[in-house]
Parts: structure tokens; C-alpha cells; sequence
């Protein structure tokens, strides 16, 4: 990362080589499909690229990275639903926010999943998929470690209750 | 023991749906579009100082603009306060000044952990100001509270506007973001900057007053910061 500041393109070419995975991940983990979470990735990218001066070589990158993710992915949330708002006056048709989602995941869990509120899915998805410590989260989304406990927690009880349900009805 | 079987079952299900997302990768064209997007603008450049760097400017900012606002002002209410008076209201907006300065520097740089969360913050601000200036102050009230106070309020707007302005030119050195919590936190440090002057050139030092039309019309302004950021929030706006 500091050589990418010194503006080193071969530090540059293998910042994007090992980043751009982990990035499209997570925006392909939201109601986006891939097409979109493509596109945020670019935009993350032009978003890095205008604030990597703010990087500071004494702090860990991925929490620095995954906090313009962050803010990336909330733009294109705020954008859609404006869209989509718009949309419906101009058309008069009803919100298509859910079907507009190319990419539809039949799995339950996957379903279950996506019923958790947006910020404790994001540190689930943090935690579980991104490999990240609560250190690394709290640093990506702003917070305290205990708020971020407290998100992992509600989550995590959320879907035992829910998935305890789904297990009994399917006995 | 069936909740244990459940848990199980759980964590299970988690490591499954993790790993369903792990095997996502990116196409080489793409790879290729995100380089080539980078590399003409790709210029060195000089990382920011550290957050308690940008903490001390924003507060030097803080008492110097006050401090000017104070020098060029009406000092009406500075004779007419206590000393005590004066010690604990310039006390709580300076320490209100430094906590929303701390914040804002800490917005300014993308991954730090938050040292306060915004509400406890906001909290802490609210009860140091509206319980400083309900047991300061004299529980007494003139004829024409209204028009004692619009103008104050008025005022108090009239320099939150431009104080806004210069902490948001200066937090845009940083990379900046918006979120209801930057919109709560650059609104608060303009309105206890603006605070500090208003009170030493108001005449009416009398609680009610103070509270509604000097407090209040802070509170309102952070409010409408708040909903300005959420209203924008994840836009780029440095």
C-alpha cells in the first residue's frame, strides 16, 4: 500500500490482483447482482484510488479498504432506492426493489441470512466470510468492538431462533 | 440438548454459507478495466498526519474562530455573566468543542475504530450544555420571551452556516463520507463553536432563554446535520 502511494504500478497491478477478490465478495453479497456488485467494485476502486492518501502506513489496510467498501455499497443502496422511487412515480408501477435482484439465492440458509438487518449481516459477514477480526471490523464500519459484539451476537441468536424453527417444521 | 444439536447445526450452516462466498473471483478483463482506470492518475502522494494531529488543528480552528467571533462581537452578556458562570459555560463548550473535533478528525481517515460512539457523544453534549445552562443560569423569564429570542436564534444560524463551512472545508483533507454520524458531527462542532460567542454578546442570561433559543437552536442544527448526512449517506463529499 505504501508503495502504491509512491505510485508504483507493480504495487499497484498486486494491490488489485489480492484485493479485488475479497472486494467483489462482499458487494456481491448483498440484494445486488453481479453485473452491480462489478460495477461498485470499479467505483470502490476510483474511491481508493482518490483517498489512498489517508492510508497511513501504522495502521492494518483492510479495515481501511473495506471502510470505503463500506460507504461504496451504502452510495449504490441510496442511489438504487432513488431509482427505484422513481420508477414508480413515472411508471406507476409498484416497488420492484426485491425483484429487481438479478440474482436470486434459493438456499434457505442463504434466505435466513438475508432477513438480518443490514448492519449485523454486514459483521457477518465480515466475521465469517472476509475472515476479519472484531479489531478489523470495528476499524471498518466506525464502531467499538463492543458494538460489534453486541451486532455478531443479536445475529447469531436471530438465526439459531430461526433456523431452530425451520428445523423443527422440516422434522 | 436439542439447542446444542441446533447450535451445531448452525455453525455448520454458517461454515457452508462462508464458504459459498469464498470462491468468488474476478475476471482478468476486469482486473485489467480497474488497472487501467487507476494508472493515469497514478501520481505519488503524501499519506495525512495522524488523528491526533488533525484533532489539534481542528481544535486551533475551533478557539481561534471563536476567539475572532468573541473579539469582533457585542460583549453585552460577558459583563452581565458571573464568574462562575463564565468558567462553567466556557468549560462545557470547550470540552464539547474538543470531544466533536476528536470525532470529526477521526472521520476524516477511512478504518479507525470509533473512540465514542456518535450517541454517547451527542449525550454528553447535550446533558453538559442544557444541565450547564439550567443550573448557571437564573430561572427567570422577561415579558417578551419570543422576540427576545429570534433574534438570537437567527443569529446563532447566521454564523452556524459560514463555522459548518470552514470545519467541512478542512475535515475535506481528509476522505470524507457521508453518514448521519459526519452530518451530526461537523453540525455540533459548528454549533458549539457558535455557542461560545452568542452567549457572551446575548443580554438575556436567564435559563429559559438560554435553553430554548441558544441551546435548542443548536440541538435543531445538529438534528438537521444528522439528516442531511443520512439523507446522502456513502457519498463521496470531499
Amino acid at each position: 500500500m505504501t508503495q502504491y502511494q509512491s505510485a508504483d504500478p507493480a504495487a499497484l497491478d498486486e494491490l488489485v490482483r489480492r484485493v479485488s477478490p475479497p472486494l467483489l465478495r462482499y458487494f456481491n453479497s448483498s440484494q445486488f447482482g453481479r453485473n452491480d456488485a462489478e460495477d461498485m467494485m470499479q467505483d470502490c476502486w476510483l474511491r481508493i484510488h482518490r483517498s489512498r492518501h489517508t492510508y497511513r502506513a501504522s495502521e492494518p489496510v483492510m479495515p481501511w479498504i473495506y471502510s470505503v467498501a463500506r460507504h461504496t455499497r451504502l452510495d449504490a443502496y441510496r442511489k438504487r432506492r432513488r431509482l427505484a422511487a422513481r420508477e414508480v412515480l413515472v411508471a406507476n408501477i409498484p416497488d420492484t426493489l426485491h425483484q429487481d435482484a438479478p440474482e436470486v439465492r434459493e438456499d434457505d440458509f442463504e434466505r435466513l441470512v438475508s432477513t438480518l438487518p443490514e448492519s449485523q449481516r454486514e459483521v457477518l459477514f465480515m466475521l465469517k466470510v472476509s475472515g476479519m477480526s472484531l479489531e478489523e471490523i470495528a476499524r471498518a464500519t466506525a464502531s467499538t468492538v463492543g458494538a460489534v459484539k453486541q451486532k455478531a451476537r443479536r445475529a447469531y441468536s436471530t438465526l439459531r431462533r430461526a433456523w431452530g424453527k425451520d428445523s423443527k417444521n422440516a422434522g | 440438548m436439542q439447542d446444542d444439536a441446533y447450535d451445531l447445526d448452525l455453525d455448520r450452516q454458517l461454515e457452508a454459507w462462508a464458504a459459498s462466498h469464498s470462491g468468488t473471483q474476478i475476471s482478468p478483463e476486469l482486473a485489467r478495466r480497474v488497472r487501467q482506470n487507476l494508472k493515469p492518475s497514478l501520481t505519488p502522494i503524501k499519506p495525512v498526519p495522524s488523528r491526533g494531529t488533525f484533532s489539534l488543528v481542528l481544535l486551533a480552528v475551533f478557539v481561534a474562530v471563536s476567539a475572532g467571533l468573541v473579539a469582533v462581537m457585542n460583549k453585552t452578556g460577558l459583563h452581565m455573566m458571573t464568574p462562575l458562570q463564565l468558567g462553567g459555560i466556557s468549560t462545557i463548550l470547550v470540552g464539547g468543542g474538543i470531544l466533536f473535533a476528536t470525532n470529526l478528525s477521526g472521520q476524516m481517515i477511512p478504518g479507525l475504530r470509533a473512540v465514542v460512539p456518535i450517541w454517547v457523544l451527542l449525550s454528553l453534549g447535550g446533558v453538559a450544555v442544557f444541565g450547564g445552562l439550567a443550573t448557571l443560569f437564573p430561572w427567570q423569564t422577561s415579558g417578551s420571551f419570543f422576540s427576545e429570542g429570534v433574534p438570537c436564534a437567527a443569529m446563532e444560524l447566521a454564523l452556524f452556516v459560514p463555522a459548518a463551512a470552514i470545519f467541512w472545508l478542512f475535515a475535506r483533507r481528509g476522505a470524507l463520507f457521508a453518514s448521519a454520524g459526519l452530518g451530526t458531527t461537523l453540525a455540533g462542532v459548528a454549533a458549539f463553536l457558535v455557542l461560545m460567542p452568542l452567549q457572551v454578546q446575548c443580554m438575556f442570561q436567564q435559563a429559559p432563554h438560554l435553553l430554548v433559543w441558544h441551546g435548542g437552536t443548536a440541538l435543531l442544527m445538529i438534528g438537521l446535520g444528522a439528516l442531511v448526512g443520512n439523507a446522502l449517506r456513502g457519498r463521496w463529499v470531499s
